[in-house]
């Protein structure tokens, strides 16, 4: 059609356009909406403790769900990140508590070995150009089985290097997780690389078109092995959180992570085609899930019907970012 | 073209209108079409061609105006009433399931039942006779994915035939296609024309239209300007009634002035598609390839920029050995090149104009590693400016506009980094003759900069008009080096389609 024709057809649905498009506006609006439904129904939903609890209760699959992101944004899927998560936690767990090693080197492994898997997604995807649906789904076995040869028992008696993330400190009364702000801090830093850096576009040039991103220059495989390693980072990150906030080593960790991690971008308005998506969406999409689960449990709702209204958000915020986005 | 007494008229448009909130897309457009004639449908991206067409396919529904088909008041809301009158309409995007046959195709939604179940004896006799009244051998059998894109073409056209059509509207139908495909489509056009059917031909390709057309119709601005008989015209009366201005305009003049030898290329090959390709380029000048589709030109260009290993030969920039290994390698040692295929290989359609623009020189806006954006900004408004791209803002998404403007991104995108080879592959396919005017003065205003250009086109009156020296190659090798003085289209054409002969020279 002719630029002049949708030009035009963009003036009449200005406002519309510009509320529905906007890979955050939508997002933040259901979150609100959300909020002030939960607000009404039950009285206990709004104080401060209880937002801290959201928000604490939201840190681990908000921290997978910036690696999946990436991910997503260059048309990939990351199956594999709950399983990842477990290994890293078990084994830093198992270095502190039981090995006797250091801590702090403890942690540092368990995140390498996480980089170390997203590495070999990213190898794979790109050396032998296998689906990442299909490479992660190997690799998240792999996991998983690493996880039960190694142990099948919860670590307990870790040290309190460990569980720090999971301590929290007061702001006017309000009790605060240290995790919770380093998942803010990574969410930042995140924001920054994919907004302010030339490797933040590349990510997005990949997953608008590999082909044609190479062509104008990009060094696609290196930033698609990138982007899996950069999630394994996050996957690592995660894992210490998890430990910190359950105060375990848990090797049954994780195990809808993976399809909790891609709900929470996909409610965030990050387009499963690639080459659309907004980190800042993510966290909105996290909190969202989080605020259904917390306030359907305040109201009293069984767990089951919690994710049963889990799945037709996905689906609706899918439609709708379909509908919105059809040509 | 053969004169012949005017047929029955089938259709007539009268005064359409077509307002899409804020703008008039159409303003007082007519359209007459008679039984077995080809009326060619004329106007640059945006003159409002589409938008007739989906009136009368019934994609849209138009505010004003009247239309008339077989002299009687016909009111096309729906698709489904264009279908029952007899209008089809081949978008340039085919409507075919590959995963079915060609049969299933042609009886898509018309599949004939016998008692109830699906009579396959009658769908395969028919679809063979209206395959071969189209001479096209193929089985009816063949699954449509595996066909060739002129042979999608043609199970379109039969699709179109099994529902009885009386008026075709052909989309850009020759854009897809190579020289002999074209020559067969018209043979096929010629055809139905002489079987009363009543053909909307449109196309970008002036040539075409004095070919193929009894009449044309030319809009712009969405206005309808006016309706010719082919004989009566020629080219340069067209081109002013598309864009006001003179065709001698189109190619603009400019002296050559050739430096110093910049990119060496010896005895080059890339698998079996291209081998043994030589030549020198020299600053200041303009190379164009001529060829037919397959002849290896474009695998060649790759090959120079990086984004195909070549399998023998070496080359050399500004005397120095070169040997990319990757596109970025290229573009950072001063080569880029403008893909083929626009959509698919240039563009990251999905993403906006300043991103487009700025993708491949990114670390020039980087300053202690964090991107300058309103240094990004200032850059790409300057060239939204200078190369006069149309777009609403620098955000704007490249899929929603014009062929036209799409290059003129890419070639914003190459012209911020200051390369010295630059490479276009088929530059103005697709693209409307304004913005094609404006693309060969960007090539004439760089070679002038001493900007060495190869460029590949198919159009030999662009290849003619632009280049200093014409290559032609075919079978992967170049069989004939052409001055400006010595080329003509008989020329080129001769080597690029010739006998082994032509070869050993």
């Amino acid at each position: 059609m002719s630029s002049v024709q949708s030009t035009a057809l963009d003036k009449r649905q200005g406002f519309l356009k510009i509320v529905l498009a906007s890979p955050i506006l939508g997002p933040v609006a259901a979150l609100l909406l959300a909020s002030i439904f939960f607000a009404f129904a039950t009285p206990r939903f709004l104080s401060g403790d209880n937002f801290s609890l959201i928000l604490q209760q939201v840190m681990v699959v908000g921290v997978l769900a910036i690696g999946q992101t990436l991910v997503i944004i260059t048309t990939g899927i990351d199956l594999s990140n709950g399983m990842v998560m477990a290994l890293a936690g078990v084994l830093i767990a198992s270095f502190a508590a039981q090995k006797g090693i250091n801590p702090f080197l403890s942690i540092l492994v368990g995140i390498l070995i996480a980089m170390a898997f997203g590495m070999l997604n990213g190898a794979l995807v790109t050396g032998i150009g296998l689906p990442a649906f299909i490479v992660t789904l190997g690799t998240m076995n792999i996991a998983y089985a690493l996880t039960r040869i190694y142990t099948t028992s919860t670590i307990t008696g870790l040290p309190k290097e460990l569980t720090f993330l999971g301590d929290t400190f007061k702001i006017g009364g309000t009790a605060i997780a240290n995790g919770t702000i380093l998942m803010i801090l990574l969410y930042a830093v995140t924001w920054f690389v994919l907004k302010y850096t030339a490797a933040g576009r590349s990510v997005y040039a990949v997953g608008d078109n590999v082909e044609a991103a190479r062509l104008a220059g990009i060094k696609t495989n290196r930033v698609l092995v990138g982007v899996y390693t950069f999630a394994g980072l996050a996957y690592g990150i995660a894992a210490l959180l998890q430990v910190a906030r359950t105060g375990v080593g848990d090797p049954q960790a994780g195990q809808t992570s993976n399809l909790d991690s891609i709900t929470a971008v996909v409610l965030g308005g990050t387009s499963l085609f690639g080459g659309r998506g907004s980190i800042v969406g993510t966290l909105i999409g996290a909190l969202i899930v989080g605020v259904f689960r917390n306030g359907l449990q305040l109201m009293g709702v069984e767990s089951t019907y919690q994710v049963l209204i889990t799945g037709i958000l996905v689906i609706a915020a899918v439609s709708v970012d379909q509908l919105t986005h059809r040509k | 073209m053969t004169t012949k007494a005017p047929g029955k008229v089938l259709l007539e448009m009268k005064g359409i209108g077509k307002s899409f909130p804020g703008v008039k897309a159409l303003e007082g457009v007519n359209l007459t079409i008679r039984e077995g004639q080809v009326h060619a449908l004329l106007g640059e991206n945006g003159a409002g061609k589409s938008t007739l067409i989906k009136i009368l396919s019934g994609a849209y529904t138009r505010d004003e105006g009247e239309i008339f088909f077989d002299g009687q008041l016909a009111d096309i809301k729906a698709p489904a009433d264009a279908e029952r009158l007899g209008i089809s309409t081949i978008y340039q995007e085919f409507n075919l399931a590959p995963n079915m046959t060609i049969a299933e195709n042609i009886f898509l939604g018309h599949l004939p039942t016998k008692a109830g179940r699906i009579d396959w004896a009658t769908v395969r006799s028919k679809s063979r006779e209206l395959l071969d009244s189209l001479d096209v051998s193929l089985p009816v059998d063949t699954m449509t994915g595996r066909l060739s894109v002129a042979q999608q073409q043609m199970v379109e056209i039969a699709k179109a035939l099994n529902r009885n059509t009386r008026i075709l509207i052909m989309d850009e139908p020759s854009a897809v296609l190579s020289e002999r495909d074209i020559d067969n489509l018209f043979a096929v056009v010629r055809r139905l024309q002489a079987a009363g059917i009543g053909i909307i031909y449109i196309s970008h390709r002036l040539k075409e239209i004095f070919e193929l057309a009894d009449e044309v119709t030319v809009l712009k601005d969405g206005r309808y300007v006016d309706t010719k008989q082919v004989s009566d015209v020629d080219m340069d009366d067209l081109v002013k009634l598309m864009i006001g201005r003179d065709l001698a305009d189109v190619y603009p003049k400019r002296k050559a002035e050739l430096g110093e030898v910049v990119l060496e290329v010896s005895h080059l090959g890339q698998a079996h598609l291209a081998k043994d390709v030589s030549f020198e380029l020299r600053a200041g000048e303009i190379i164009g390839f001529a060829g037919i589709t397959g002849s290896g030109r474009t695998e060649a260009v790759r090959v120079i920029f990086g984004a195909d290993k070549p399998t023998g030969g070496e080359m050399k920039l500004l005397g120095k050995p070169y040997r990319p290994t990757s596109p970025r390698d290229a573009i950072d040692q001063g080569v880029a090149l403008v893909t083929e295929d626009r959509k698919r290989q240039g563009l990251l359609l999905k993403l906006q104009v300043y991103f487009n623009t700025t993708v491949s020189g990114l670390q020039r806006l980087t300053k202690f590693g964090v991107l300058q954006l309103k240094d990004e900004q200032t850059l790409v408004k300057k060239w939204i400016k200078d190369l006069r791209i149309k777009t609403p803002s620098p955000e704007f998404m490249v899929v929603n506009m014009s062929g036209g403007n799409q290059q003129k991104v890419i070639l914003a995108r190459w012209l911020s980094l200051g390369i010295k080879v630059f490479i276009l592959d088929e530059p103005t396919r697709g693209i409307d003759v304004g913005s094609k005017a404006e693309i060969y003065q960007i090539m004439s205003d760089l070679a002038e900069q001493g900007v060495a250009i190869i460029m590949i086109s198919s159009e030999l009156p662009e290849v003619l008009g632009m280049s200093d020296r014409v290559m032609v190659m075919r079978e992967g090798r170049i069989v004939k080096v052409l001055d400006r003085a010595d080329a003509s289209e008989e020329a080129v054409m001769h080597y690029a389609v010739g006998h082994d002969e032509a070869i050993a020279e």
